[in-house]
């Protein structure tokens, strides 16, 4: 079951909704372990001195902002806690957008919210979100960090998104993507193909078959059995004089 | 910003193939600061190291390897993890489209862009600006360090966006893609309405600067004029420019998945 990480309340205009966190997501994977191929020895993550090229324990080591190549302002590891925000139990709404202006690059990580001491609020703000289809967006402070994040309903349960900050997002711009002239015959057969090729969204239909396939791999080796190697499936890319081909024969395929 | 891929293959529609490479999406943002030697100032780096041997390992010298019982581990290689699944190892095979509305935020896991490789730029613009004009993303799986991710495949501004999204099974709160019967008193939900309806405005991130990095950039400022900066200790520049190591930059990104957990 969902433990309880954090309870705040959530406050904007005169509505107040008193809210428990829960986590939303559980991943359990199969854990792989870096080893040193002589010996099958674990390794381990070290902190390494760059000019002594060897490892430097915790309390060797500070912490420096570099002014300039090679330069360091020295910063004490315990004062930079104490720049840590003061804790409060507040979610502060500051606004409302449309849910959809907030593209998934923002998204960090969703709890699930439920109803803390008393329910009063709760279904209301969540019929309120749905039915405009908006987000609040609010800040608040926990375990020492501060956060920005988005409020938002699913169905009839409460949600709060952390978000990242602007400057934590890579710009498009900065990546210097070519602009290629398309046809407008290209664009209307690519339209068309992802037309026929749209479904409703249903997880359930997948599931994590790799995470099996390893597990029998791990038995296998484990028996002492060889396992065979498969080359990776690789495709041809498609060349620029064949895209409106493929195209074609991409349309005609899923028809 | 020349950004370093961390898998590199093709993704596919239909019968169209674009070779590609993933780079990050997102950058640590946050004021960063290097960890340095307290004795000689040298800036200190992530390595792996082998407590038996005492020394570095390079990467050609790393295996993965699962643990069977304390201390015993089967060694995999690179080439029989590729095996696992060899059609989704290099390939992201777009099987549906959807509409990324549909989606509870609840998936959403990692962002990374698509960037396209030498021959697949008219057919990465294509599918860009396809989905931009469609509002369509589309659904994939592959597998990137080690692990199989469903993903969806966006377009933002021009460029391929790929978000991670965590399985319907991962899942412990209830997913509520589909709208339920909304409950509770009218009157308060029309009263909340109001108040919303004066707070709307548009999506602006830009507005929430962290206001802890306030306080570093000012605790910065004030050491920046009590104390004088040091220097670290000249280094070869084969050192500081080695060639990028593969396997750090993607335990890197393991570490901070776990630490967000």
């Amino acid at each position: 079951m969902a433990t309880t990480i954090w309870k705040g309340m959530i406050t904007f205009a005169e509505t107040r909704v008193a809210v428990k966190l829960h986590t939303a997501i559980k991943e359990e994977r199969i854990g792989l372990h870096l080893l040193h191929r002589p010996d099958l020895v674990r390794l381990r993550q070290e902190m390494i001195c760059a000019l002594e090229k060897k490892p430097v324990p915790t309390a060797e080591q500070t912490k420096g902002y570099e002014v300039e190549a090679g330069t360091y302002l020295l910063v004490d590891p315990e004062e930079l806690e104490q720049t840590a925000p003061e804790g409060s139990r507040l979610i502060e709404v500051h606004e409302f957008v449309k849910r959809a202006q907030i593209d998934p690059i923002y998204v960090e990580r969703v709890y699930a919210l439920e109803p803390d001491t008393t329910a009063a609020g709760y279904d209301e703000l969540a019929s309120a979100l749905q039915e405009m289809d908006v987000a609040g967006i609010c800040t608040w402070t926990m375990r020492k960090r501060s956060y920005f994040g988005a409020l938002q309903a699913s169905g009839t349960a409460l949600r709060l998104s952390t978000l990242r900050h602007a400057d934590e997002v890579v710009a498009v711009s900065s990546l210097a993507l070519p602009a290629i002239p398309l046809t407008e015959k290209e664009l209307r057969i690519g339209r068309e193909l992802i037309q026929q090729l749209t479904v409703p969204f249903l997880p359930q239909k997948f599931v994590n078959e790799h995470e099996k396939k390893l597990a029998q791999l791990i038995e296998k080796k484990a028996r002492g059995e060889k396992v065979a190697v498969l080359r990776p499936r690789l495709l041809h890319p498609t060349t620029e004089d064949k895209l409106l081909q493929a195209l074609e024969a991409s349309l005609k395929k899923a028809a | 910003m020349a950004q370093q891929g961390i898998w590199s293959g093709t993704v596919s529609f239909s019968l169209v193939a674009i070779p590609v490479r993933v780079v990050r999406a997102v950058t640590p943002g946050r004021i960063s600061f290097r960890l340095l030697h307290r004795t000689d100032y040298s800036p200190l780096a992530r390595r792996m190291f082998c407590p038996q041997h005492q020394t570095l390992v390079p990467p050609e010298e790393i295996v993965r390897g699962y643990e069977i019982e304390p201390g015993r581990y089967i060694p995999i290689t690179d080439e029989e993890l590729e095996s696992v699944t060899p059609e989704r190892s290099r390939t992201i095979e777009i099987v549906d489209f959807i509409d990324l509305d549909e989606v509870d935020p609840l998936y959403f896991d990692r962002p990374y862009y698509l960037l396209p490789l030498k021959g697949g730029e008219k057919s990465y613009r294509l599918l860009a600006e396809v989905m931009h004009q469609t509002n369509k993303a589309g659904l994939a799986k592959f597998v990137l360090a080690e692990r199989e991710h469903l993903v969806a495949v966006k377009s933002n501004e021009g460029a391929l966006l790929l978000v991670t999204l965590h399985y319907h099974s991962e899942l412990l709160a209830a997913d509520a893609s589909t709208p339920k019967e909304i409950r509770g008193s009218a009157a308060e939900t029309s009263r909340i309405k109001g108040s919303i309806r004066k707070m709307l405005a548009e999506f602006d991130p830009g507005k929430y600067a962290d206001a802890r990095r306030e306080k570093v950039r000012e605790l910065l400022q004030r050491k920046a004029r009590e104390q004088a900066p040091v220097t670290s200790p000249h280094l070869e520049a084969a050192e500081e420019a080695g060639p990028p190591d593969l396997v750090a930059a993607l335990e890197e990104i393991m570490r901070e998945v776990k630490q967000q957990r």
